[in-house]
């Protein structure tokens, strides 16, 4: 079940960065708050048809949901709003870097203590050592990504 | 004020976190498709007012975009309730490295290519070395 999980989420990620790309290009014409409404709502609408007809889960139980938990949308958008203000200031691939290495460590800060009723997975010398490795990897990209800019420039 | 900017962007990642370790509790009671439903719902009323309020742009250019350009709203389900299945499952830090590797290769392979309206970037020696330490991380932290 772990490893299914994993390919599934990587797939995720997968069109995630397929979505930067179609935004990116998408926002060049019609703007950054535009492009992010128009997600929403098309996102909205099939999910709407999608539930209609495949739903199985319990839509108006929202209502009675926690509201720290519902709380949970305005963290996309804050992640927006944090984005489009550090990007013109430190650039696109900085920007990215520092917010995967946040997303990174506070993930396995969840983890270790079990926030908000997840699972509890401590932060053993395995983890730290992946840890590393992510950062060395975010580190080679980021040479990758200025040694390309610094080809086209010449 | 570059020092701030790091920090914001680092905030902006970790609330991803926090946004999938919540929307995993959610989840659970109201239903992984309807949690997304929720997101984007929520989102849609919010990015609303944001854009009456401070839209600079042209919204009306969805009408005469090429039509893959529209399809961001759908990858974006995809992604977001593949994180409220997974979660629960293996937990915030598998299901984030997983996320990022996925994207991270992908936009390798997609600006390599200039797909999708990308600028070209080639995969060299150092993108490769990312690759490689990504797929360490991953095996480590399985």
């Amino acid at each position: 079940m772990g490893l299914f999980m994993i390919i599934f989420t990587l797939i995720g990620g997968i069109t995630l960065s397929a979505q930067s790309s179609i935004n990116g290009t998408f926002s060049r014409k019609a703007g950054t708050i535009e492009t992010t409404l128009l997600t929403f709502l098309t996102g909205t609408m099939f999910l709407t048809i999608f539930i209609l007809f495949f739903g199985s889960g319990n839509i108006l139980a929202l209502l009675e949901a926690p509201k720290w938990q519902l709380s949970a949308a305005f963290l996309g958008t804050m992640y927006l709003l944090f984005t489009v203000i550090a990007v013109p200031r430190i650039g696109v691939i900085a920007t990215n870097i520092a917010g995967i290495a946040g997303q990174l460590v506070i993930g396995l800060i969840i983890d270790h203590f079990g926030w908000f009723n997840s699972l509890v997975i401590e932060l053993d010398i395995k983890r730290v050592f992946a840890l590393l490795f992510m950062v060395i990897s975010l580190y080679f990209i980021y040479k990758g990504n200025k040694r390309t800019s610094d080809d086209t420039v010449a | 004020m570059r020092f701030i900017s790091y920090m914001l962007a680092l905030l902006a990642g970790a609330a991803l976190s926090f946004e999938g370790a919540i929307y995993a509790e959610l989840g659970k009671t109201i239903g992984q498709i309807e949690t997304s439903f929720y997101n984007f719902f929520m989102g849609s009323i919010i990015m609303s007012l944001l854009w009456l309020f401070f839209g600079k742009g042209k919204i009306s250019y969805t009408l005469e975009a090429p039509k893959w350009s529209l399809l961001g709203g759908v990858l974006g389900v995809i992604y977001l309730t593949s994180i409220v299945v997974s979660v629960p499952f293996v937990g915030v830090g598998i299901t984030m490295v997983a996320v990022i590797i996925g994207q991270l290769v992908m936009s390798m392979i997609i600006e390599h290519f200039g797909w999708l309206g990308s600028q070209k970037n080639k995969i060299n020696k150092e993108k490769l070395f990312a690759v490689l330490s990504m797929i360490m991380a991953l095996i480590l932290i399985n």
